[in-house]
């Protein structure tokens, strides 16, 4: 199916469906520049007001390299109505967990890492991700890592737009619902425990009383599992907002990885080993993408 | 902006149709959502249709839960309803000045700007939400996860840069002929509030459209000179409207 933009008559040819978001579907469309991701909203303004955020985004210092808008328009659809859409960067990969899934969880370090500089970025440019959650962080080869969905991206200071209750600290006692960094980090913290221990994070969110869900709560799973083990205190300092942002708790983080291993990381060497083969294949990964960025 | 949040299980059963009520405060500006709370299917066909008719009477916006999804589902419809009355009005000032009432007509620049002052307004304007929580015998096992969202309400609120209150009300009162109760008045905080509703007698009567009528006078009142009466007895569990 090809469609063309109302305004400026770009054309699209709509491939398959990538996803569903919050504020809409999102298509993968082929134009004359190549590959890339369409995203056509349900409600005018929820899509146009996600739009003013990432172009926002664009705007800020920094952020020149990062293009997040391609051609903003409205199309018609096949039941004759007319719809807004935009386009983006279509980023080829799989969701955060089926990476680890099919790769290993010996990525987990450096994909988190990769996560909190992206994170990182934001921040410096005033905004916070919001809506962080294991479903909206794709990873592509090597451990590169993208955000999707931007629906919940607010400017610092103002209230959440968009966020998913287990991943908000709001939810667990510990902090208001308005945007500054901390929000990401303990929502990072959580996604680092939903992805190592699922079943326990679902059932402390049914077993605990509302009044009851701390924190500390969160630290003793991540405590009892090992792979979680080497960055307890990591995440004790995201959940009490010690990090003065992603940027800070990146290079924490970067710091505890490649700690040498004492009596206790010997436990882990599997992640170590992991850390080192990739950072070489990071960077090639990261040379293939940007010549695939500039070709698109 | 005022709202009034009715949850509810089921079918009034006595006095002014709730649908009726609804109009009267769509009538003087108040938006009406309402949240039908079910658990093991118990909110019949009737109560589904009326429900929904009080929601559409009110101007807002009408879900089916079950109490997990009831926090999620209050924030979010308090939040849609905000953006929504925004939209409204934004969308009467631009029929006056491009004779167009459509924000959808707009190319996208425009669009953009004009977006962008309705998020800007809903973030910043003064907002005041009215629970009215049917506390009948059927919503006796639920009202713990109505407290539970009334607290992630507040949560949500208090993030907003303009003001926002909250007020809580339940029926039918415990006194015969009390269509309905004060829990909370007019408030911006719930810190030390432990308990939103006292122990609860059973009783029969579901009186949903008296209850609501209550619910709009104190609304009304805050705009008037009501406002004091409410301040030093607003706060505590018994005070009987």
């Amino acid at each position: 199916m090809v469609v063309t933009g109302k305004w400026k008559q770009s054309k699209y040819r709509i491939e398959r469906a990538l996803g569903e978001g919050a504020n809409g579907k999102v298509y993968l469309a082929q134009s004359d520049k190549g590959w890339l991701a369409l995203k056509v909203g349900s409600d005018a303004v929820d899509l146009q007001s996600e739009i003013n955020a990432l172009r926002m985004m664009g705007k800020q210092k920094g952020q020149a390299e990062e293009q997040f808008l391609f051609d903003v328009d409205d199309l018609r659809g096949p039941d004759g109505r007319e719809y807004p859409f935009y386009t983006m960067k279509y980023v080829r990969g799989s969701t955060l967990a089926e990476y680890l899934r099919q790769y290993g969880m010996e990525w987990f370090p450096l994909v988190a890492l990769n996560l909190l500089r992206k994170l990182a970025k934001l921040h410096t440019a005033g905004w916070a991700f919001g809506d962080l959650k294991v479903e909206n962080v794709m990873v592509s080869d090597y451990g590169y890592v993208e955000l999707v969905d931007y629906g919940g991206a607010t400017a610092f200071g103002k209230s959440i737009r968009q966020f998913t209750e287990i991943y908000d600290r709001g939810y667990w006692n510990e902090g208001a619902r308005s945007s500054d960094p901390g929000y990401d980090l303990f929502s990072f913290g959580v996604l680092c425990i939903q992805l190592h221990e699922p079943k326990k994070l679902q059932s402390l969110t049914k077993e605990l009383l509302p009044q009851n869900r701390s924190a500390a709560e969160l630290l003793a799973v991540a405590e009892g599992c090992p792979g979680l083990k080497p960055v307890t205190g990591w995440l004790r300092a995201a959940f009490s907002n010690e990090y003065r942002d992603a940027a800070e708790a990146a290079e924490a983080w970067r710091t505890l990885m490649h700690k040498r291993p004492g009596k206790r990381g010997s436990a882990v060497p599997g992640w170590l080993k992991g850390l080192a083969v990739t950072s070489g294949l990071l960077l090639a990964a990261s040379i293939v993408w940007f010549l695939a960025a500039d070709l698109m | 902006m005022k709202q009034i949040l009715l949850i509810t299980d089921g079918c009034s059963n006595v006095g002014i149709s709730p649908v009726v009520a609804a109009a009267h405060a769509k009538s003087e500006g108040i938006t009406v959502n309402v949240v039908g709370v079910l658990d093991r299917g118990d909110v019949g066909e009737l109560g589904a249709t009326e429900i929904d008719e009080i929601a559409r009477a009110g101007g807002g916006l009408s879900r089916m839960v079950t109490t997990r999804q009831l926090s999620q589902t209050v924030q979010m419809m308090t939040r849609k309803t905000v953006v929504q009355t925004i939209q409204l009005a934004v969308q009467k000032e631009l029929k006056q000045v491009l004779g167009n009432g459509s924000i959808e007509a707009l190319p996208p620049e425009q669009r953009g700007e004009v977006v962008r002052v309705m998020d800007d307004l809903s973030e910043t304007s003064g907002l005041q939400v009215a629970l009215l929580i049917d506390a009948s015998a059927s919503m006796k096992p639920k009202l713990a996860s109505v407290e539970e969202a009334i607290h992630d309400l507040m949560l949500s609120l208090q993030a907003r840069q303009g003001k926002s209150e909250i007020s809580v009300f339940h029926f039918p009162g415990s006194r015969h002929g009390d269509d309905c109760v004060m829990d909370l008045g007019w408030t911006d905080r719930l810190q030390g509030v432990q308990s939103i509703f006292p122990k609860l007698p059973m009783s029969g009567t579901t009186p949903t459209g008296p209850a609501m009528m209550r619910v709009i006078d104190y609304c009304r009142q805050g705009d008037e000179s009501g406002r004091n009466r409410y301040e030093t007895d607003g706060m505590m569990g018994d005070y009987v409207v």
